[in-house]
Order: structure tokens, then sequence, then C-alpha cells
């Protein structure tokens, strides 16, 4: 993958994730995690190769279909991508509302995850008067409110404290418990340490295992 | 005014504040044209109703003086033969002159003028009459003798009544062609100036339909609150208007140079549409816009 007429960025990865996996994606600043996770929610598409996701080849697949794929995917983006002007509540419940969900529903399912990542009380600030980490836990809400068949997070635990980032992994493992494939890329070591979840590394492009409980690293 | 919720937030844009203004003007100028064209059609309409069912006859002028040469009686006695005739009525010396009276002043003695004396006829709308026959047997009894049923004129108005609608028409084709630049251009600011927003709904698994009716609804509002201050700055100009040629028609008819404002009042309704069909052509501008964006993201 390449953006323009740019470097190549990402090259000869052959990646599966099975459903109900659980990885970590690391690598240093510039090795191509966020890129790759652009490629798996669809903001990019590969310059070469083939991308498979729920059984559907991305290149053949209509247009009109794509927008229920995307639905079936939950992102945390690493800088968030809230929209300032609308509320923690409204922002929580955007997936929803694209999704065509009634009001009352969304009221009920957005209030409990707000209230459950601790925004009770600020459901109707704006992202702006929020702080970094509240930020993270809306952005985090938001891609968890649908119950994604795959979520995948760009440095979800990077603005919060420590006590925080343990409790929105165990929020991350409620959901692959509840079926979710997740891929979390992360920068933070000890978080990849604390738990036994297989651990995909990206370096000048390529991708490696590093250690692999289940089978899903080539 | 009816307000969808946005996940945009195309109200605080600087970037359309301008649109309302532009529609405005749009409408403005359409309410003209179009009122233009009303009034237009309408005194053509009566100008046509007014003349279906006359002749006039014309005879030769009389040596100066008026001395009767029996002319007019030989005419008469044609027409009132003629099927179809219903009346036939000469104008005498006062009426004509009367008719002179815009150009040649009040000053004048008409008697003093070799003047064609002229008759009246009115006929039977449904059957009418053959008027070349007739033109032939009024020649045959007084040389010189012509018949008029003011088609010629008429149809002269007619084309220029018709040139002046087709340029009305063209003046709100324009001024619709501008009102949608204007949408295109806001809305493709709006797109840049949101980019991310529109990109988060898009990866989140928003429809182009659902993004495209965030802009589409706010064009549709901005559309018809511009057009209702066009259209209500263009009613304020034509009660003007009116008010001008009443003032004008009370001088005296004769000099009449503005038409009433005298178009049924069904027609008049059409103008009052004119902010919903801005507000339309704003709401189908923008959609096709943001559709076509969209189409460009994966």
């Amino acid at each position: 993958m390449r953006y323009g007429a740019g470097p190549e960025i990402l090259r000869d990865i052959t990646l599966r994730l099975e459903p109900g996996s659980f990885h970590f994606l690391t690598g240093s600043s510039g090795a191509g995690k966020s890129s790759l996770l652009k490629l798996m929610y669809l903001a990019e598409r590969p310059s070469r190769g083939l991308i498979s996701l729920f059984d559907r080849d991305i290149a053949t697949t209509p247009r009109r279909e794509m927008p229920a794929l995307r639905r079936r995917i939950g992102v945390v983006f690493q800088d968030f991508r809230l929209i300032d002007h609308l509320s923690a509540f409204d922002n929580a419940a955007l997936p929803l509302r694209v999704a065509g969900l009634d009001e009352n529903q969304i009221k009920e399912h957005v209030t409990e995850l707000l209230s459950w990542v601790g925004l009770g009380d600020l459901l109707a600030a704006k992202p702006p008067t929020l702080s970094g980490g509240q930020q993270q836990r809306v952005a985090i809400a938001r891609a968890v409110i649908r119950r994604p068949n795959l979520l995948l997070a760009d440095e979800p635990t990077g603005n919060v404290d420590e006590e925080l980032a343990l409790r929105l992994m165990r929020l991350f493992e409620e959901l692959n418990k509840l079926g979710t494939t997740l891929l979390i890329a992360t920068h933070n070591r000890s978080l990849v340490d604390s738990f036994d979840h297989p651990h995909l590394h990206l370096e000048n492009g390529e991708l490696h295992t590093e250690r692999a409980r289940k089978r899903s690293v080539l | 005014m009816f307000r969808a919720r946005l996940d945009l937030p195309l109200d605080r844009d600087g970037s359309v504040r301008f649109l309302p203004w532009i529609v405005a003007l749009m409408v403005y100028l359409a309410s003209l044209a179009l009122a233009s064209t009303l009034v237009l059609r309408d005194t053509v309409a009566r100008w046509d109703r007014g003349l279906t069912g006359t002749l006039t006859v014309e005879l030769p002028a009389a040596s100066v003086g008026g001395r009767d040469d029996g002319a007019i009686e030989l005419a008469l006695k044609v027409l009132r033969t003629t099927p179809g005739v219903v009346r036939a009525d000469p104008l005498d010396a006062r009426r004509t002159a009367a008719l002179l009276e815009p150009w040649l002043g009040t000053d004048i003695d008409a008697e003093d003028l070799p003047l064609p004396r002229l008759i009246d006829v009115e006929t039977e709308p449904r059957v009418g009459v053959d008027q070349a026959a007739l033109g032939q047997r009024l020649a045959a009894a007084v040389p010189g003798a012509q018949v008029d049923d003011h088609r010629r004129w008429l149809d002269r108005v007619l084309r220029a009544a018709l040139a002046i609608e087709i340029v009305a028409g063209m003046v709100v084709g324009l001024v619709g062609l501008a009102a949608v630049l204007a949408v295109i251009f806001a809305t493709r600011t709006g797109l840049a100036v949101h980019h991310g927003i529109v990109e988060v709904l898009h990866l989140i698994g928003a429809r182009d339909g659902y993004i495209a009716r965030q802009f589409e609804w706010h064009a549709l509002r901005l559309g018809i609150k511009g057009g209702i201050a066009g259209l209500v700055l263009a009613i304020a100009t034509l009660v003007g208007v009116a008010a001008a040629a009443a003032q004008v028609g009370a001088i005296g008819d004769a000099v009449r140079v503005l038409p009433a404002l005298s178009a049924p009042a069904i027609e008049w309704a059409l103008l009052l549409l004119l902010p919903v069909a801005a507000g339309l052509v704003a709401m189908l501008t923008a959609r096709i816009t943001v559709l076509r964006a969209l189409k460009r993201l994966p």
C-alpha cells in the first residue's frame, strides 16, 4: 500500500484474523499500524493485493453494499474524530442513528454505555469541553455501541491512566467474549504484556508475529 | 421553520450565509419576469377577445368638407345583406376625429382633413364571415373599400408578446441556472469544510443518501428562506408598479403606458410557488452534488 506516488508503506503482508480472535498490533511510530487499520476499516484501498472482510472480497463488493460492511466494523481512531458540535451522547449514538434505530432504543443503549465508561454525568457535554481521556472514552463508546463483529482500535488507551486503560481493556475483552474480533494497535508494551493475546508487530512495512496464542498470522 | 437534526454543523457555515441572499435576488428577478409574462399574456388575450367578431370597413375619404357621396349607404347595404353580420355602424366624423386626437390634438378640425370613413362591423363569432368575398363585394360597390379584421395587427402583437415571453423565460432559466451554480459552489464548500465529519459518517456506515440528506435539508431551508425574501421584495415592486399604472391611468386612458396587473388570481398564485421551487431546486442540486462527491470516497 502506498499513498499517491509516495513510498510503499506496507508490503507483502498476509494477515488473517479468525472470527472471535483478539490481537495486539505493535510497531514503532511510522511503521504503518494506522495504514494497516485504514485498509481494514475500508478508509483506503490497497494499491495491490486482496482484502477480504466477512468472507467478502472488497474489490468486487458493490459500493452500495459497503455501508452494511462498515456497520459491522467499530473503529477507535487515534485522534478520536469526534464531532465537536454534537454532545457526547450524540457522538456515541451516531452509529445507531446512521443505522436508523429507534430513538428510545438509542437513548437506553447510549446512556448505559456512557455511564459504564464513566461519562454518565457528561452526556450533554461537547467534545471540546472534555479532557483527552474523556474524549477517548466517547470515541470507544461510539466504536462499540453497535457491538461490531470487528473492532479496530488505534491507540485506544493512549490518553487514559493505567486504571482506566485496564478497565477499557476489560470492556474489549467482554466484547471479544461476545464474539467481536479485536485488533488493537498500541505503543503500550506493558499493556500488551498484561494480556495473553497474540501480538502482531509491524516493522519497515512488514508484519511479524511475536507471540501467537491462536493461529492467525503468516 | 422546519429543522432536521443535522450531524454536520452546516448552520454555522460562513460559506453558505450568502446563499439565501443570492436565492432572494434570483427569485426577485424570476418573479418580475413571470409577472411581466402574466400581465402581457392577459393583456393580449383581452385584446384578442375584444377584436374577435369585429371588422372595420374602411372607405376612401370623401372630398374635403365631408360631402356625402353615398358610399357609406352602399357599403352598409352590402354589409347588412351579408350572412354572419350582426351589426354595422358607421363612425361619424366626431368619433373618427376622436381616434386621431392622441396624435393630432384637439385644435384641428377633422372636417378639414381627407379622413377615410370607417364602419364598425360586428359579426357572429361562431359563424364568421367570408372576408375575401365580402371585400370583393364591397370593392365592387365602393371602389377602394377595404375590410380589416385586425388580424394582421393582432398577429404582430402576438409575435411581439411571444418574443417577450421567450425572453422572460430565458431570464427565468438563466436565473435558475445561476441559483443552481451558487448552490453547487456552496455545497462543495460545505463538503470541503466538513470533510472530516463526512468521512467519519462514511466510515461508520452512513449511506450516501444519509449524508446527502443533511446537505439537502439545509439547502431546502436556505432556498425557501431566500425565496420568500425575494418574493416579498418582488410583490412590493409589483404593488409599486400597479400604483404607478393606476396613477397614469387616472391621468388619461389614452396615454396609459403601464399595463394594469390584471391577470387572474390563480395565475398570480404561481408567484407564490417560486420560493418553494427555489427551495426544491436548491435541495435537488445539493443532493446531486453531494452524491457525486461521495462516489469518490472508497
